[in-house]
Order: structure tokens, then sequence, then C-alpha cells
């Protein structure tokens, strides 16, 4: 189904997403949204920042787009592009065109991942202009009020190539994630997983010792949406010490010791 | 162009002009001489082929005969005298003093001959040179012999001479090998070294070293050090330098029987995961260190979880690496909560903590 062929309203969430705020980042997302200041989330995958998004979107009252970006996302592919329909030729918006006329979110996740070109063309959005140029069609679309431009991307992922150039960086407000602190996390659990209390903290103890790695061979430690992955398996039926394996050990590492450690390390807890 | 075959030998001397400048009645006997002369000296034959045609060609047969003997008598008292004799002789015919030829050949020959004492002489020096030139030959496998006799006995001196060499350093360095040794090693090691000393004292210096290493380390049982060596000697006896690479575990036939008999879980194979483990648990970079490596204890920090480097309290390995991974975590537990932060002039303060949180009389 094309994206023209659903209504925008079909992007807004109808039910609240389950968020549990670990700071202050509602708040200071809501100032910047009545401040029409686009917002970037930064911290590693897994830790809630889409979660976060949808949930503000919910909060809101927005409707939410979301580019999953990639490294062969052209900046037609976000604002839109001319094609063949028949026997004439149509203008068909972007993602991104959608979300400036409808006045909602557009999340573009890991924009990391896009290409440089690609992410010059934000920048109109993100000034005071507030603009969309769509250079294609010959029209500037202006942003209204409620608009939100919203940026994701993962610091643990940067490198020379693949970073965001500062003239874009420093265009938003940015909020910080991370794992949860221990209880949160478990709290987090328990609600999106079902486990218990004595599971969720065993799974948390899990991956506290696992995101130790982190540095030592390990890009990145356990999320918690692995950690959510793992109390619904539990959940399911599957032995702990299997369901762990098979959701916290193996999607991190294909290193042999470093697996083997990390098992030794749910075997201490289950 | 050469006569062809069907003149025998004369074939070689004979060209085909000369034999056509000779008269057909005397060509059958201008070969025949030719041949008879060639038979002397093959330049002796040349030549005579040459002068022979012009004097046949003047039908005396007396002044042929009288050639023929001239030059075969110069040529029997010195073969280079006859052939110049051959080819003078005829010009020397032509001459209207007949006595020429004949005083030529007289001067000739006593220049050829010499004296006779002198010809004596010779004879008798010839047969000697030819007697010694036969006991010459017949020495000569003998020379070989003792060529061949003297090269092995030099490269066994040599040999034995490194083996002296070796022996003495053998001799310096096993004193303090056994000190270092544990003591209820020592006879394994003195019977297993023993061994190697008797076939190449070079590879006990190295079979020392490395038994040492081995036995103290327990790396090997008595038993496996002596299947060890028993292998060892097998190599050291089909190749001396290879041989000495095994005995310093220097090649991986060496180390791969040392695996072979190796008996329970070397830390090496499991260090990895044990650092990743201990890492985890207590959230600070570990390193395992082997008790082997003591001797750098003073480059220890308390980051150090210090293990056996191999671990043999059970029969399967998943058993042993239980037993190290119980080992690992006591000391990474040790990090984690500060045991080796712990100092003396702190004691003071724990002491008022303690009291404060549990009394006095506590």
């Amino acid at each position: 189904m094309g994206v023209e062929t659903q209504r925008v309203e079909d992007f807004r969430l109808a039910k609240e997403p389950y968020y549990l705020p670990l700071g202050n980042e509602v708040e200071l997302f809501e100032a910047a949204y009545n401040s029409r200041l686009p917002v970037m989330l930064k911290g590693p995958t897994g830790c809630g920042k889409t979660r976060f998004v949808e949930f503000m979107s919910w909060r809101l009252e927005r409707t939410l787009i979301t580019v999953a970006c990639h490294e062969d996302l052209t900046a037609s592919d976000l604002v839109g592009k001319y094609t063949l329909r028949g026997d004439e030729t149509i203008w068909q918006d972007g993602p991104l065109t959608i979300a400036v006329k409808s006045g909602g979110i557009a999340y573009l996740d890991e924009i990391v991942e896009a290409r440089k070109d690609t992410t010059v063309v934000i920048h109109p959005l993100t000034d005071d202009r507030r603009i969309l140029p769509l250079e294609k069609k010959g029209e500037i679309v202006a942003a209204p009020e409620q608009f939100q431009l919203v940026i994701s991307y993962n610091p643990g992922y940067q490198s020379v190539l693949k970073d965001l150039k500062h003239s874009t960086k420093q265009r938003f407000v940015a909020l910080d994630f991370d794992y949860p602190p221990p209880d949160l996390e478990e709290e987090i659990l328990r609600q999106e997983s079902g486990v218990d209390s004595d599971v969720a903290s065993k799974l948390v103890k899990i991956a506290e010792k696992v995101r130790n790695l982190r540095t030592h061979g390990l890009e990145e430690g356990v999320s918690t949406r692995l950690l959510v992955y793992a109390g619904q398996l539990i959940g399911a039926g599957i032995e702990p010490i299997a369901a762990c394996e098979a959701t916290i050990c193996k999607p991190i590492t294909d290193d042999f010791d470093m697996q083997r450690s990390i098992v030794e390390i749910i075997a201490t807890q289950f | 162009m050469t006569f062809g075959p069907a003149v025998g030998n004369v074939g070689m001397y004979v060209a085909r002009e000369m034999l056509a400048s000779v008269p057909e009645d005397q060509r059958a006997a201008y070969l025949s001489i030719v041949e008879q002369i060639s038979e002397l000296k093959y330049q002796l034959g040349v030549e005579v082929a040459r002068q022979l045609p012009r004097l046949l060609a003047e039908h005396d047969p007396a002044l042929v005969a009288t050639y023929l003997d001239q030059v075969r008598a110069v040529a029997a008292l010195g073969w280079k005298s006859g052939v110049e004799v051959a080819k003078q002789l005829p010009d020397l015919y032509d001459a209207p003093d007949p006595m020429l030829a004949s005083s030529y050949v007289g001067i000739v020959t006593g220049a050829t001959t010499g004296h006779d004492e002198e010809d004596a002489g010779t004879a008798e020096l010839t047969v000697e040179l030819e007697r010694l030139e036969r006991e010459l030959r017949e020495m000569e496998p003998k020379v070989q012999r003792a060529q061949e006799l003297k090269t092995l006995l030099s490269a066994r001196d040599r040999r034995d001479e490194k083996r002296r060499k070796h022996a003495v350093e053998l001799a310096s360095v096993l004193p303090p090998i056994l000190a270092r040794l544990r003591p209820r090693y020592r006879p394994t090691f003195l019977e297993q070294v023993n061994r190697v000393a008797a076939a190449d004292p070079e590879s006990a210096l190295e079979a020392a070293d490395t038994l040492l290493d081995l036995l103290n380390s327990e790396r090997v049982s008595p038993d496996g050090a002596a299947e060890w060596v028993d292998r060892g000697l097998d190599v050291l006896d089909r190749n001396k330098e290879v041989g000495l690479g095994y005995f310093r575990l220097g090649s991986k036939y060496s180390l791969d029987v040392l695996d072979e008999l190796r008996e329970g879980l070397a830390l090496k194979q499991v260090a990895r995961i044990l650092k990743l483990y201990a890492t985890a648990l207590c959230g600070r970079d570990v390193a395992i260190r082997s008790t082997q490596e003591m001797y750098a204890i003073e480059a220890f920090g308390s980051d150090h979880v210090v293990l056996p480097p191999d671990m043999r309290f059970f029969d399967d390995d998943e058993a042993n690496f239980t037993a190290y991974k119980v080992a690992t975590a006591h000391g990474a537990g040790r990090i984690e909560f500060g045991t080796y932060e712990f100092r003396l002039a702190d004691m003071g303060d724990t002491v008022d903590r303690l009291v404060a949180r549990y009394g006095a009389s506590a």
C-alpha cells in the first residue's frame, strides 16, 4: 500500500504506548515541541528512543511518521518524487513532506545511516524558517506550528565515515538516553513481558554484567528490548537459560569466547 | 678427399690425387708400402704416401727400396726425425752427388741416436718408471680409502669434541636446575635427562631446561615426561637439528605431544572466557594470570586473578572449567568489593564506621 493511499490519520496512535519516564525527558520534549524546536534522541540500540517518540506523539496527539534511515536513502525518498502512474506522471509526496503538510511528528530513525546529502534536506526545517523546499516540484512547503522533527542516532556507531555533521547536530535539542536504572528496568520488564519480579530482577542483573563487557569486545551491551524478548520467551514457557541464550547472548556477539562467558553469567542467575 | 674403404687402412693416408699420380701397374705396391710404413707411425705413413709417387714414377725399384730402408732406419731411432727424412730425401736423391743423401741420413741418424751408455740408462729408467707407475696404479684404491678414513675420523673427532664440550656445559647447568626442581620430580628428571644425554648431550641441555618447566608446572606427569622423551629420542634419531628443536619445545610436534599427554584443563584454553567472565562480574578490566607467572608478581596489579596453569580436580573438562569459574568468581569478588584496596592507614576510619554502625560493644 503506497503512502498516499493511506490516510494521515492512520499514523495517529490510538492507544497509549507503555513508556516509563527515566528523567525529565517528557518535559524537555514538550518544551521543545511548544517552542517548535527539533529534537535529537541519542542513545544505544533498544534503550527506548522509538518508544519515547511514540509515547510523545500519543501524548501530544500528533500523527507519527517514522522513516528508518539507511545508506541508500535519497532526498527524493524523503521529500517525494514524480512517478509514472498509468499514462500520466504524478507527484508523490515522501514521508517527510506528508508529516510536514499534516503537522505531525516526523521521526528519522538512525539518521546517521542516511547519506550526508540527504540529511542536508532537513536543514531548512530545523531553523526558524521551518520550511521544506520541494526542488523538483518547484514548491516550498511551510511547516505548520504542530509539526515536529525528531531524529535519533546511536553515538556508539560513530566513526569517521558515519557521524552527523556539526552543521546538522547543532540544529537540535538533544536528549540523552541510556539503559534504565535497575529498578526501572525491572519495572519495564514486568510491564512489557509479564514476568514476575524475581525473573525481572535476574534478567536485569544479567544485563548489568553483560553491559560491563562493552569496550571489552562487545560493541553494545544487551538492550532493554532484548531483555523484554527474553522475558516474553520465558513467559511463553521456554527454559530461562535457553531463552536468555537466544535473546541476550547470540544476538549481540558471534565471538565464541564472548558467548561462552555470557552463558556463564546467565548461569549464575538461573 | 681420402681414398675409400676399398683400400682398407690406407684410405686414411692416401688422397685420391696421390693414388692417381702413381703409375697404374705400381698402385698395389704403393698402397702396400704405405700401409706397412703407417704401422710404424701414422705421421710417417702420411709423409711416405706424399713422397712415394714421384719415386715410383722413375720406375727405379732399387731407389724406392733405398728410400724405404733409410726412412725406416731413422724412424726406428726417432719417428719425428724419420718423418723429416722421408720428406727431404727425394729431393736429395735428385742431387748430382749420390753421396749427399747417404751423408744426410748418417748425420740425422747420429744426431738422433746419441751415446750408447745413455741409451742403456734410459732403458733402465724407462723400466723403472713403468714399474713405479704400475705400483702407483695399484695403490690408487688404497690411497682413496685412506682419504675416506681420514675424513671420517676427522668428522668423528669434531663430533666428539662438540660432545665433550656439551657434556661440560651439562655438568655445569644440571646442579642449579636440580636446585630449582621440586624434590619429588628429581628422580624422573634425572632418569629422562640421562637418556637424552646418552644420545646427544646438546639435546640433553635443552631437555633439562624444558623438563624443569614441565615437571615444576605439572604440565606433565612423570609418566608423561617419559613418553615425551621417548618421542623426542625418535625424532633425534632421525634428525639431530629437528630433535634439538623438539627438546627445546620449539617444534609443533613437540607441543602436540605435550597436548596429547596433558591431563586436566589448561588455563590457556579458557583464559579469555574467564577474563570476560570476571570483567563482566566486577565491571573492571580483569587480567587472568597463571601461577607460573608468579615470578612477575610485582607487575601484578589489583585487577589480576591468579589461577593454576591447569585444572585437574575432575576427570572431565567441563567440571574442571566449573572449578576455574568458581576460582575466577572468587577473585572477581575480591576485586569488585575492594579486598586489594585495603590500606592499614584506613583502619582507624574503618573502626569508627563499624563502631558507629554496630556500637562499641560489638
